[in-house]
């Protein structure tokens, strides 16, 4: 399988060829080490500590890398950092790996060969970027500034990203939200009028997790809390059609039928409210609608879900007894990536509810703290963006009025890309972001890719996306850049280099400047270089570059000004149990049942969902975490395995409406009768993966793309498929 | 000078060339083992570190006990009438000796390191015991035949030198061999949690000692008619029957310590309770002790050429499985890991050395005084060029 | 059992009701110690899922080098590369190591590894991250340990902390502490909700190995020195008796001899009368 394998002598060797490789091929003194030296973390054999940041996924621990002689040898969570505390997970470990992975791509790569059979050239920066930016020039004088879209998903440079796109005029931005979170972002803003309130689980004794795999797709200090919270002796209650590490650690694991989630959720509204456990003053207080919920859920007794959810009845009773008692103490997880199915906005919006009808406001779920970039720091000048220079291709707003600009609906922009509906787009401008697998049905996304006249993607590999692109920008790994900081309440982050790119790789603030200027909007990108930006994001808080360097983050001073925590940024600044908007654009305003799609007899749910060992579709070929993950199989109960005659390891054919795949069989107790499962991220296409190629198959060959009209969610547990032995 | 080698070549039996070929076969893989590395080579692994080369090393030296038996029944029991048999076991056991050395040396995953057992001592340590014995002792076995190998050359006048040190010579081989057939019963002593407990005992150095004995009078016993067969030379009957006498005694020893070991420990109930291993310790009790503890008590057995040989190789049977059993079949499985078999380099390389054994002793045979003392066995019909036989 | 040896200064307490089997301890000890892609330090033991849907359970923990007070490694190796210093820690000197393996068999908690894919493969095992501590700093796999299912100081410490954690927590964990007692008592302990056997663990008796080796191999000189007096004890008895039995055989045919002679001699004197 691994044929490209780094055995114990050469794990440090390969690692210095690089370094070596580096200042041969460039002749130069090298400036990042030097200015290390400088700042006295690195000694005169360039060794020492350097504090940064984590991108192995976007919660961005704080880590500690320890340099011997210019190479990287190994990280550990920063101690002073919220989210790391001293900690990093499998994937921060490994992430000197993806670094020093030989699969990198350290050189602007030019198309050679048709699209997709993966030939590419080596080029300079100069000769990739003044292609790029003629190529979205013409793509501009020709159609439009919308015929360019632009994707990404969440990083620290997003912000000049955004800034590049707004400046180039393309209201087209795609971005994972739809496929992520969408529905419990719009849930929260249509009940709290903000995304995500924070969870504080110090001081929680009740907890309920709704397919929030919180153990496996971990983030590391809320993984730690959670845990600490269940060590301490609170209760967890894990709904998850799947028996995850999640439901190994929970008091009470519900397997419940996959999409009725909100049947579940809307029962125990009923028997709090029922037998009036909800936190009176707080509902009265605090809350508008509650007697329109009481009507809503009046039906919704736990004998009719415990029929849709296939749970038991007194299990609902008892949970929702229980979760009541806890009061203040009780925690319903508000979920990440709650797009299940197109009913996955209700299921938000009655955790939400829930939440609120306990009264747990300030204990266990508070106000979001911190952006990225934003609060008391500063950003270098520039001038207004120019209007947009049409409306959207995802349908925001005008199909879909309520989902956030920001979200979008990317699912629905790649669909528009193949329909050339309301207009055509010719070129896509990909940074970061794998939409080949992350979209699903990956068949279409291909098709949309083939409708392209121009595709440029950064990235630091040649992912399955960029496989299929026309150049390829190579950015500096986390590990060898910087990026904008990081704001978590008044402490401000740096990710900084420590060590020298390797190759050609730059970071993205320079390559998203140099494109600027060779576009013309060089006036969007005043900074001289990286330390440059990040000195002007610090003037206003008067703090020096070289202190946060050694430190690796810096306290801001506290905002006197009085925050009212009762108050809520929603149109009647209380939180919303009944919602005017929803209302208003014709959408149920209180949570409401919605029956999900069923699989007819004979089909299976197909279940997404992380595991600990690895990021999305990004990590596959890291051989730290190939060599410690699970062999990738399609899960099947015995019982669904029997009726089939099929055996374990068995290679089966899984079928949906768009696609089918080939994989190995792991016949499990742990997956409900009517559900198989697949790991996300494997079965990648792109040759340019030695030890990701060829594990595995990928889920979104199989996906079916369904969107939830209301936040624009892509429901991605809605996909039925057969199962065959072959 | 070129003509007579051709005829010598010419002369030479067949199964010489075939030998050779499998030596040479083996040498090459053997080479290819060094320099590719364990994991390409062999199918050992994390779970079973030790292999067919291990078992194959435990049976030669208990084989080759027969060298140290015998000279300890010739030199210190002063059974000189046994002297005709001291030259051929000695050589079977050198090259014995040899052939583990050579494969423990391939099965070393630092081979170039194998000179470090001499200079970094660990007492504790049954393997450092070992290998420093059969070192030590492989020098005395040289040092023993070489008169067999001084003999027709112009330094013969060493052998009375040499020989006036025989005895003290025999004595401290008899010593390192009394050690080291004990100490690999220890090497599996300290192996309790993968060892099954049917073999897992205390007593291990003694039932190794006790088996080697027995193994080693076999090896004779068989050897003297099988040589009879290659090199129509042998011993008397009188006296292998005199070596057949000795078995029972040591194989009733050997029995009763093992099963007595059993009984004492608690562990009598294993004998038919575990399945496989059940199967493989009874067969070592009844292949390898009852049979020939009864073939050999009777008269008839020791007087007959064929009925001994034919006990004698139970003995041996039995003694190579016990050996086989402790390093390998009985070395219990780890949770789901797939249980060892040889791959065929590693057996390749085990056949190249086996045949290099017979090899050399057909060769040493034929152009040494190996068989001075043995007595000649019906008149073959290409008698052969026994140099020392032109005397 | 007279193992006569010292517990360690440092030890791991390893809480299997914490562990959520994210392998972050098996990443960062590869990391940490450059380990090859083919063999690890440490790895993950556990139940399986096990049970019928839907009342399952599945607990797991991560196995490494237990550092035993007396360690059967360090008794079986050869040439010395395993060796117990004196803050208990069971240290691998590479440089030393033949790669005869005996050390893999020897240890009962099946610990050593070897990378057999190197064409010049040593021992890979657990160190406690010797170099790590020597900066004052956790083990890798302690120190990254997301819940905090490791923990790592001193030896007395984790297992005061290892028996408060049972007691006072009644019907959470079985009355055991994995390691104490083990192989003649260890470094790393672990508590767990399910017995020890479940998880996969190896179930050693409370002597180390290492001590019935030693029983043997400290006899080695007096086997040796027994067998060369007594054979050269009976070399001499047999060759005097022999040697004696020929004396007198000789005098016995002197005697005769002469005693034939003198008869002879008296005959002829005899016959020479008869003719005088
Ligand atoms: N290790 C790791 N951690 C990560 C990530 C990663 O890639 N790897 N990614 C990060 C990101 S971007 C995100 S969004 C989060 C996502 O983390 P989570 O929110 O935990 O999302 P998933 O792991 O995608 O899915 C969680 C579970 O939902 C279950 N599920 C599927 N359909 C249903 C349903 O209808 N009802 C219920 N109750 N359960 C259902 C699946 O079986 C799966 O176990 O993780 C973050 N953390
Ligand atoms: N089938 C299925 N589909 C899903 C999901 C699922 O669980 N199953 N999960 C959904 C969720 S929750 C999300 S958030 C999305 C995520 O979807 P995407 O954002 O499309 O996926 P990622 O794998 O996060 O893509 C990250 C890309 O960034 C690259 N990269 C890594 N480091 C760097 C760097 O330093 N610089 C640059 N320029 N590139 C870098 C990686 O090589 C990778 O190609 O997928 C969604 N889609
Ligand atoms: S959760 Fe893991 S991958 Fe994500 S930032 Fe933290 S250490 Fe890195
Ligand atoms: S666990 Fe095994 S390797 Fe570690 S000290 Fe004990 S015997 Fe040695
Ligand atoms: S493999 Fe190395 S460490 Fe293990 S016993 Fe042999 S010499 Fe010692
Ligand atoms: S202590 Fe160090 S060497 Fe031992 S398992 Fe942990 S990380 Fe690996
Ligand atoms: S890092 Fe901690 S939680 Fe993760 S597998 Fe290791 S011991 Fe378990
Ligand atoms: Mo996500």
């Amino acid at each position: 399988m691994t044929n490209l394998t780094i055995s114990r002598r050469n794990f440090l060797k390969m690692s210095g060829a690089a370094v070596g490789a580096l200042v041969v091929g460039q002749m130069l003194p090298a400036p990042i080490a030097k200015a290390a030296q400088e700042a006295g973390l690195l000694d005169e054999n360039m060794t020492g500590y350097v504090t940064s940041m984590c991108e192995m996924c976007v919660w961005r621990c704080g880590l500690r890398a320890k340099i011997v002689e210019g190479r990287v040898v190994k990280l550990d969570g920063n101690p002073d950092h919220p989210h790391s505390r001293g900690k990093l997970c499998p994937r921060g470990q490994s992430g000197l790996m993806n670094t020093y992975d030989p699969d990198r791509v350290l050189t602007p790569l030019i198309r050679v060969g048709k699209r997709g059979e993966g030939k590419f050239r080596p080029a300079s920066w100069d000769e990739a970027l003044d292609l790029v930016a003629s190529k979205m020039m013409a793509i501009k004088e020709k159609y439009g500034s919308e015929a360019m879209v632009f994707s990404s998903t969440h990083n620290l440079s997003q912000l000049q990203f955004e800034n590049l796109l707004n400046a180039f005029g393309s209201p087209n931005y795609g971005t994972q939200r739809s496929l992520c979170f969408n529905a419990m972002i719009v849930g929260n803003l249509m009940t709290y009028g903000m995304e995500e309130p924070a969870r504080d689980y110090s001081d929680t004794e009740y907890i309920i997790l709704t397919g929030r795999n919180l153990v496996e797709a971990v983030s590391t200090s809320e993984t730690g809390d959670l845990m600490a919270a269940i060590h301490r002796g609170a209760k967890m209650v894990y709904l998850d059609p799947r028996f995850t590490r999640t439901a190994s650690k929970a008091d009470l694991w519900l397997p419940i039928r996959p999409g009725t989630d909100l049947a579940f959720h809307l029962a125990l509204l009923h028997v709090i409210i029922e037998e009036k456990l909800y936190d009176h003053d707080f509902v009265a207080n605090h809350t508008v609608g509650f007697d329109k919920l009481v009507a809503t859920v009046a039906p919704y007794t736990p004998e009719w879900a415990a029929a849709i959810t296939e749970l038991k009845a007194t299990d609902i009773e008892t949970v929702a007894r229980e979760f009541a008692a806890a009061g203040n103490k009780a925690l319903a997880h508000n979920g990440w990536r709650t797009s299940n199915f197109e009913n996955s906005f209700q299921t938000a919006r009655a955790i939400a509810s829930l939440n609120a009808l306990v009264g747990n406001w300030g204990t266990t779920l508070l106000p979001a703290s911190g952006g990225h970039g934003g609060g008391a720091l500063g950003l270098p000048p520039q001038p207004p963006y120019p209007r947009a220079s049409a409306t959207r291709l995802d349908g925001v707003p005008w199909k879909y009025p309520l989902v956030p600009f920001k979200l979008g609906v990317f699912q629905e922009l790649r669909n528009a890309i193949i329909s050339g509906k309301p207009y055509q787009a010719h070129g896509w401008f990909i940074s970061r972001q794998n939409p080949v697998q992350s979209l699903p049905d990956r068949t279409r996304t291909l098709e949309a890719m083939g409708k392209m006249d121009f595709i440029v993607t950064v990235d630091i590999f040649l992912n399955d996306t960029a496989w299929f692109s026309d150049v390829v920008l190579p950015e500096a790994s986390y590990l060898e850049r910087y990026d904008p900081l990081h704001q978590i309440g008044n402490r401000v982050f740096i990710r900084q280099p420590v060590i020298e790119p390797q190759g050609d790789a730059k970071s993205a603030l320079w390559i998203y400047k140099q494109l600027g200027e060779r576009l013309g909007l060089g006036d969007y990108f005043q900074y001289i270089d990286e330390e440059d930006f990040i000195r002007q994001q610090l003037a206003p808080v008067g703090a020096s570059l070289e202190e946060l360097r050694k430190k690796g983050y810096l306290d801001l001073e506290e905002h006197e000004g009085e925050v009212d925590l009762f108050h809520w940024n929603t149109s009647s600044g209380k939180v919303e149990l009944f919602s005017d908007v929803l209302d208003g654009a014709g959408f149920a305003p209180t949570a409401a049942w919605q029956e999900p799609p069923m699989p007819e007899n004979g089909r299976f749910y197909l279940l997404t969902g992380k595991i600990a060992q690895h990021t999305q579709f990004a990590t596959q070929n890291n051989q730290l975490l190939h060599k410690y993950q699970d062999e990738p199989r399609l899960w099947m109960n015995p019982k669904a395995a029997e009726n089939l005659r099929l055996a374990d390891n068995d290679i089966v054919r899984v079928t949906s409406d768009v696609g089918e795949v080939n994989i190995a069989l792991n016949v499990t107790e742990a997956i409900r009768p009517d559900c198989v499962y697949m790991t996300p991220g494997f079965g990648h296409i792109s040759k340019g993966f030695t030890t990701g190629y060829g594990v595995g198959a990928s889920d979104s060959v199989l996906h079916v793309t369904y969107t939830d009209p209301i936040s624009g969610g892509q429901a991605l547990s809605q996909t039925f498929v057969t199962v065959q032995g072959i | 000078m070129q003509k007579k080698i051709i005829d010598e070549l010419r002369d030479m039996p067949k199964f010489v060339y075939v030998l050779a070929m499998l030596v040479a076969f083996g040498g090459a893989v053997g080479i290819y083992r060094l320099y590719a590395g364990l994991g390409a080579t062999t199918n050992l692994s994390k779970a079973y570190p030790w292999g067919i080369w291990i078992s194959f090393d435990l049976s030669t030296v208990a084989l080759s006990g027969g060298a140290f038996t015998l000279a300890a029944l010739v030199y210190v029991f002063h059974m000189h009438n046994l002297h005709a048999a001291v030259r051929p076991t000695v050589l079977a056991g050198l090259l014995g000796y040899t052939s583990v050395l050579i494969i423990l040396f391939m099965d070393l995953g630092r081979w170039d390191r194998a000179y470090h057992f001499l200079i970094y001592p660990n007492l504790n340590s049954a393997l450092f015991e070992v290998s420093w014995c059969i070192a030590l002792y492989s020098s005395i076995l040289v040092y023993e035949l070489s008169p067999v190998l001084l003999q027709n050359t112009k330094w013969k006048g060493a052998i009375p030198v040499l020989e006036k040190y025989t005895v003290p010579m025999v004595i401290a081989g008899v010593s390192l061999s009394t050690l080291h057939q004990s100490s690999l019963g220890t090497l599996f002593i300290v192996m309790s949690a993968r060892l099954h407990p049917l073999w897992h005992s205390m007593l291990l150095p003694i039932f190794f000692l006790i088996s080697s004995l027995a193994s080693g009078l076999a090896l004779i016993i068989a050897g003297a008619t099988v040589s009879r067969w290659v090199f129509k030379r042998s011993l008397p009957q009188k006296l292998i029957a005199k070596l057949g006498w000795f078995l029972p005694w040591i194989l009733g020893v050997y029995l009763v310590l093992k099963l007595g070991e059993l009984e004492v420990t608690d562990e009598l109930h294993y004998l038919f309770t575990s399945g496989k291993y059940s199967v493989l310790f009874i067969s070592e009790l009844v292949f390898g002790m009852i049979i020939p503890i009864i073939m050999f008590s009777r008269k008839e057995v020791r007087h007959s050429r064929n009925a001994s040989m034919i006990g004698a190789f139970f003995v041996m049977a039995g003694v190579v499985l016990n050996r086989f059993n402790a390093s390998w079949f009985a070395i219990q499985p780890l949770q789901g890991v797939e249980a060892y078999k040889p791959h065929w380099m590693e057996v390749a390389i085990l056949v190249g050395v086996a045949s290099g054994v017979f090899l050399a002793y057909t060769l040493i045979g034929r152009y040494f005084p190996l068989f001075d003392e043995t007595i000649k066995i019906d008149e073959p019909k290409h008698a052969p060029k026994l140099i020392a036989a032109t005397e | 059992m007279s193992t006569h040896t010292t517990n360690g200064k440092y030890g791991f307490l390893i809480d299997v009701t914490h562990c959520i089997d994210c392998r972050a301890c098996n990443v960062a000890c590869s990391v940490q110690n450059e380990v090859s892609m083919d063999s690890t330090r440490i790895w993950m033991n556990g139940t399986g899922v096990v049970g019928k849907y839907p009342d399952l359970q599945s607990f797991t923990a991560p196995f490494h080098c237990m550092h035993c007070n007396d360690p059967s490694c360090a008794s079986a190796c050869t040439v010395g590369a395993l060796t117990r210093d004196h803050d208990g820690i069971v240290r691998y000197d590479e440089d030393r190591c033949i790669g005869c393996r005996y050390c893999i068999y020897a240890c009962p908690f099946q610990v050593p590894n070897m990378d057999l894919n190197e064409t010049m493969p040593l021992i890979v095992k657990c160190d406690m991250c010797g170099d790590r501590l020597d900066e004052g700093e956790q083990p890798a796999c302690a120190a990254t340990c997301p819940p905090g299912a490791i923990q790592f100081g001193r030896r007395e410490d984790m297992l005061a902390e290892a028996n408060r954690l049972i007691n006072e927590n009644p019907g959470k964990y079985i009355h055991h502490i994995y390691g104490e007692h083990e192989n003649g008592g260890t470094s790393t302990f672990y508590i767990s909700p399910v017995p020890f056997e479940e998880l996969g663990f190896p179930i050693p008796g409370a002597t180390s190995s290492a001590y019935y080796n030693r029983l043997v191999t400290h006899g080695t000189p007096a086997v040796f020195g027994a067998a060369a007096v007594s054979l050269s004890g009976i070399y001499l008895t047999i060759k005097n008796v022999q040697e004696e039995t020929a004396e007198e055989a000789r005098a016995a045919v002197i005697r005769s001899a002469q005693a034939a002679e003198s008869a002879r001699a008296a005959e002829r004197a005899a016959a020479t009368e008869e003719e005088a």
